[in-house]
């Protein structure tokens, strides 16, 4: 090994906390567990570096070897799987004796869990198991509704802690499908189209629709639908759109009468109101309607907000 | 397999309505629709101007517990011409034929039902109670039962379908009816599609009359939010809901839309501010305000959808033609609403 190479893997090295060397060495994988095991990581630090720089030469480190320590150890908030994996067992299992968790490493560095949860007196229910996909460079999880009311905020509790973060919020953002959960949040359903199309001028493509569809529309009209257009684009975008079943909205405002009949002129209270949009793609429907003609371009910020937001559960009050 | 022919002479209002319905009616056919409206009280709450002394009479013969089995139970509406030489003291042998009937065309395969290998008969009753008048005919129970094979639950019988005909303040019809013809003009049904085109298919070779699905299109299901939202009740048990369906394509989109009952209440009171009958004009203030209050929020036209389904703590309706009703007060008013939605789709 080059005397500058060897000088910085032993500086390289030297910038790790002992405390977190194990985890690093391993996750750099250039030295065998074997040789990991047999280090002893309880002699002071200076000795300790000597010990792994001649092993590292031993085994021919090389500069790019070196390099990949760096990157990894410049990795302040450094993930390790295994630990997340056995600390969140550990909690669950210390405050429910009987409780089953499984993981499986999934692509995109996921990690999904599932648990089955029993009491103390009873063994773990196999048939109600609930499930988590936690991305771990995100600080996002996905859990599957869980039919016991009561193992969530354990749950919370032991995702938390053993990813390391402070606290953990509900968002109020469900769907059946996964995958559009997982395009709204980390905004990926808009990047393989937006260079795409930009290039292409939006007059020109609707006026291409008008001719063929019907020639009587008048100009004015013409105008309009453009204008329709061209606002349900910007704010939808024009690929497909991700997947969400519905969207509820609890309404508290006052209700405020444009015909000027005094209609619940002297109420103060407001009207309490459930509106709930369903349909197979809500936001594909919800794009079709100024087009239509029923409802107005552009359209409430209440709708175009979900996937921004990130959230299909909503409650208005009068500001 | 559907043996209800659709008249096509006759003019039926389209179930899918057209938005501009459930404004002020232009129609001949809204304004005669109107003029009846106006000649007996729309709001259940006031009695009816025409026979007010019969009210009390009426309470005293409807009995809740034996209308109790109609509530809170979803019934699938149709509209029923007048019975040719039905006889009230011949419910015994109905009940005979009716069953002999049903075991003939199970015999020969065509009737398709779970269960088929249970002792099946069928139950004709009056009704007592469930008119507006005098004049109306009496309501016509009829329920096919199951008889348990085993000896051990031979008292256990099952209701497998239950369908009942009534005639609730219907003299716009029985005045042009002759007499051998009984008019029960509504037709509630609930079990089994395959039974009650059984029973539909007997009667019309029985008493040469004819069945047609009774649809409520959005003009009468926003006439029947706003009559049931303005009725009192003790306690309300359901929210007010309106379900509309929005025809937007590929993909449908349905916008459920409830309102607390007391806040729809207290707007119905400040529509509707002249004490006396329901007006068109207010039903269509109380819709408008409704979608103007939602239009605020959502900047969507309620108005350019389908209204589908409504839903109040005393009764809910669907525009395929089902309803629930779910207090035992408005019973009456409710069938008689209805009568005439059928009696308007038979004429």
């Amino acid at each position: 090994m080059d005397e500058t190479v060897a000088e910085f893997v032993k500086r390289t090295i030297l910038k790790i906390p002992v405390a977190e060397m194990m985890t690093i060495l391993q996750a750099w994988g250039f030295l065998s567990e074997n040789q990991l095991q047999d280090i002893n990581f309880r002699k002071r630090k200076e000795s300790l570096v000597h010990d792994l720089v001649l092993l590292c030469e031993e085994k021919r480190a090389r500069v790019s070897d070196a390099a990949l320590l760096d990157i990894i150890c410049g990795d302040i908030d450094l993930f390790d799987m295994k630990q997340f994996k056995s600390s969140f067992k550990k909690i669950l299992q210390r405050a429910l004796k009987n409780v089953s968790v499984t993981f499986r490493d999934a692509e995109e560095n996921a990690v999904w869990i599932r648990i089955a949860w029993g009491t103390q007196y009873r063994k773990p229910n196999q048939y109600k198991p609930t499930y988590v996909v936690y991305y771990p460079q995100t600080p996002y999880a996905f859990i599957s509704s869980s039919q016991l009311r009561s193992s969530i905020p354990l749950l919370g509790q032991a995702l938390t802690i053993a990813s390391k973060h402070h606290r953990i919020v509900k968002m109020d953002f469900r769907s059946r499908y996964l995958d559009s959960l997982k395009a709204i949040v980390f905004e990926q359903y808009n990047q393989t189209f937006e260079t795409h199309n930009a290039t292409t001028p939006l007059q020109e493509r609707s006026l291409g629709l008008d001719i063929n569809m019907d020639s009587r529309i008048i100009h004015e009209n013409r105008i309009e639908k453009d204008r329709v257009q061209k606002i349900t684009e910007e704010v939808f975008g024009d690929y497909p759109q991700p997947r969400l079943e519905f969207a509820q909205y609890k309404l508290e405002t006052k209700f405020k009468s444009d015909l000027n009949r005094g209609i619940l002129a002297e109420r103060n209270e407001p009207l309490r109101c459930l509106v709930k949009f369903s349909s197979p793609n809500l936001l594909e429907a919800l794009k079709s309607l100024a087009p239509a003609g029923i409802a107005d371009a552009p359209l409430s910020p209440l709708l175009t907000c979900i996937p921004k937001k990130r959230m299909n559960y909503f409650k208005i009050k009068d500001k | 397999m559907d043996s209800y022919h659709t008249p096509q002479s006759i003019p039926r209002r389209s179930a899918s309505s057209r938005p501009k319905e459930h404004c002020l009616g232009a129609t001949p056919l809204q304004r005669r629709l109107e003029s009846v409206r106006k000649q007996a009280s729309r709001a259940p709450a006031s009695p009816p101007r025409r026979v007010p002394q019969r009210r009390s009479q009426l309470r005293e013969d409807v009995d809740p517990q034996k209308v109790a089995f109609l509530l809170h139970k979803q019934w699938t509406l149709y509209s029923l011409t007048p019975l040719y030489k039905f006889s009230y003291t011949n419910l015994k042998e109905y009940s005979k034929l009716l069953s002999a009937f049903i075991a003939a065309e199970k015999q020969k395969g065509l009737a398709v039902e779970v269960g088929a290998d249970l002792n099946i008969r069928v139950s004709f009753s009056a009704l007592r109670g469930v008119k507006g008048t005098h004049r109306d005919p009496d309501a016509v129970l009829v329920q096919i039962l199951s008889k348990s094979p085993l000896p051990s639950e031979s008292g256990e019988v099952k209701v497998l379908w239950t369908g009942w005909f009534c005639c609730v303040f219907g003299d716009s019809l029985l005045e042009t009816v002759p007499e051998d013809f009984t008019c029960l003009p509504l037709f509630l049904a609930s079990g089994a599609e395959t039974s009650t085109a059984l029973v539909g298919t007997w009667f019309q070779k029985t008493f040469d009359c004819s069945f047609s699905p009774l649809a409520i299109n959005a003009f009468n299901l926003s006439w029947m939010a706003a009559m049931w939202t303005a009725c009192q009740v003790d306690r309300y048990v359901a929210t007010t809901e309106f379900l509309w369906s929005v025809p937007c394509s590929p993909q449908s989109l349905d916008i459920s839309y409830a309102i607390h009952p007391e806040d729809a209440k207290a707007l119905w009171d400040s529509v509707h501010r002249a004490p006396g009958e329901v007006t068109q004009e207010e039903v269509d203030l109380f819709m408008e305000c409704l979608c103007s209050h939602f239009h605020r929020h959502f900047k969507i036209h309620l108005s350019a959808t389908r209204l589908v389904r409504v839903s109040t703590s005393v009764a809910s309706a669907h525009t395929d033609g089902k309803i629930k009703i779910l207090c035992h007060k408005y019973l009456i008013g409710v069938l008689a609403y209805l009568t005439e939605l059928a009696i308007f789709q038979i004429e």
